[in-house]
């Protein structure tokens, strides 16, 4: 369903995606793990359309569509969804008011109206509950003042909400607890499903005791240089990435 | 007689950025004696007197768009009194607004002031912190289109000890637009621990479009908490993206941000009708703006 052929991404004139092909099947979730500066963030940009990341050769596709010629906005009706490693703060925007507009714009773009506010809110209390989200939080300004932990499991309820067909998580774990990990994954598990894919980056092993990838990539120098089974990435966590990035080079 | 003589122009250091000469030009009009030039230009002054204990509430609506709108205001907050002053500037010709402010021990004075700016707009705001324990919260919202001017000017003095002066002043303008904020708060020697903050932020929408700031912290007092900050920029691309990303079109996305941006300097508090109005200006701008 996620197809990625011979990708090259460069960031202020530097080549940080050198040829990356990837393919994740409907219904499974994969894992790309890899050091600092392997490309990881780089390649969550590149595929959600950031600006500045350019691609310079290759291909991407979500459910046989180009995603490489769309906006960023067009990408997330498309179903593409990326959860940030820094989700962003913007004061003077509640996040409840950010969800609806988010919602309602995918919505719109699909020819659908925008929700009713009494069904919005019977659904964003319902997913909110699940990840143990205080509705009061929904009210205060998007992301301000909110701990790393409530960041992210924020992002997973955008998740939840938006219901993407392919979802990229940018170290979901970064700034997380054992017990808002756990919630998190358990709501990204949750998500999981026969028509759905996943891409989670990550730098540990941790995450992935809680989401059990069906495949592990290893990521170095731009590049996909091993892959493997679930079993890669305890042998990652034991030896260290060094003998993958001196291969790479 | 002309006036165009005795207007100032830039090179009167308070009007710098405002040429109320250069704009106003040489028509005629008649002068009253022995006041600031916006007071003179005004048909006289409004007087109000808030009494100890109460609580008061202003809305001005300055839309006149075809003739020079000036106007003076005074105003004296008693002890433990409380004014709450609204200026909403719609106006495209001249709306030029000076306020003098005098607050006793005790009192408060919140104003906010919404400016669309015009050919040249400037509201003039000085605040006399004369009795302890006094609050000050002055702040506003300038959103400035093609050939729009919008001044936003204020003087707060702090003479007394134990007060607190809260500014935040945040403003926009498309190509052609000018924003002006020029905010001096002096803080005299029996001032001590006056707590006083003043940030004012601008976003520049469009090349071409112009914002210049002066702020002031004048501190005469050694124990003193006084902070000010003053950014000029564009709309934040990480924001931006990150909006998009969830499937929110790039306009929408913009205008989101920029009202959620201002929105900011609206204070918390204001009865729902006059927060909805406040809140209705600024969407209207910006979807007329189109950025």
């Amino acid at each position: 369903m996620f197809d990625v052929q011979n990708l090259h991404v460069v960031v202020g004139g530097a080549e940080i995606i050198a040829g990356l092909t990837l393919v994740v099947p409907a219904g499974e979730t994969h894992a790309i793990m890899g050091p600092n500066g392997a490309g990881k963030s780089t390649l969550a940009y590149a595929l959600s359309g950031r600006d500045g990341y350019e691609v310079t050769q290759g291909a991407a596709t979500l459910a046989g569509v180009d995603l490489l010629s769309m906006t960023p906005e067009a990408r997330a009706a498309a179903g593409l969804f990326l959860s940030f490693q820094y989700p962003v703060e913007i004061p003077g925007l509640s996040a409840i008011a950010f969800l609806k507009a988010a919602l309602n714009a995918q919505r719109k773009a699909h020819g659908l109206d925008p929700m009713p506010a009494p069904e919005l809110l019977k659904l964003l209390r319902a997913k909110a509950e699940a990840l143990k989200i205080d509705m009061d939080m929904m009210k205060r300004p998007l992301n301000v003042g909110f701990s790393g932990g409530e960041k992210k499991r924020f992002e997973a309820l955008q998740m939840a909400v938006l219901q993407p067909r392919f979802a990229i998580l940018d170290e979901t774990d970064s700034g997380l607890d054992i017990d808002a990990l756990r919630i998190v994954a358990e709501n990204v598990n949750a998500l999981r499903a026969p028509d759905r894919g996943m891409l989670v980056i990550t730098h540990y092993q941790r995450l992935l005791d809680y989401i059990k990838p069906d495949h592990v990539h290893v990521l170095a120098k731009g590049r996909i240089v091993a892959s493997g089974g679930p079993e890669l990435a305890h042998e990652l966590e034991r030896d260290g990435y060094d003998r993958f990035v001196k291969a790479a080079a | 007689m002309s006036i165009a003589a005795e207007l100032p122009n830039r090179r009167i250091e308070a009007w710098k950025y405002s040429d109320l000469r250069g704009v106003v030009g040489d028509q005629p009009h008649v002068l009253r004696e022995g006041l600031d030039i916006i007071e003179r230009l005004a048909p006289g002054t409004q007087q109000l007197d808030v009494p100890a204990g109460e609580t008061r509430l202003l809305v001005e609506r300055m839309d006149d768009h075809r003739h020079m709108d000036a106007r003076a205001v005074d105003y004296s907050v008693g002890e433990g009194a409380s004014l709450t002053r609204v200026v909403i500037q719609t106006g495209s010709d001249l709306p030029l607004s000076v306020a003098r402010v005098r607050l006793a021990a005790g009192a408060k004075y919140a104003q906010f002031v919404l400016a669309l700016g015009g050919r040249l707009a400037r509201i003039e705001t000085h605040v006399d912190v004369d009795g302890e324990g006094a609050e000050v919260e002055l702040n506003g919202v300038y959103m400035v289109g093609a050939g729009r001017h919008a001044d936003l000017t204020s003087v707060i003095h702090h003479r007394v000890a134990n007060c607190v002066t809260r500014q935040l002043i945040k403003g926009v303008a498309l190509k052609g637009g000018r924003g002006v904020f020029q905010g001096k708060i002096v803080v005299e020697r029996g001032a001590q621990k006056t707590d006083a903050r003043q940030y004012h932020h601008g976003m520049l929408l469009e090349a071409g479009a112009e914002i210049f700031a002066k702020p002031e912290l004048m501190i005469y007092a050694d124990d003193v908490q006084c902070a000010h900050g003053n950014t000029a920029g564009g709309l934040d691309e990480g924001s931006l993206f990150y909006m998009r990303s969830r499937g929110i079109p790039e306009a929408e996305a913009r205008a989101l941000l920029i009202e959620s941006f201002l929105v900011e300097a609206i204070p918390a508090g204001f009865a729902a009708e006059l927060d909805g109005e406040l809140r209705e200006h600024i969407r209207a701008w910006l979807a007329e703006a189109r950025i």
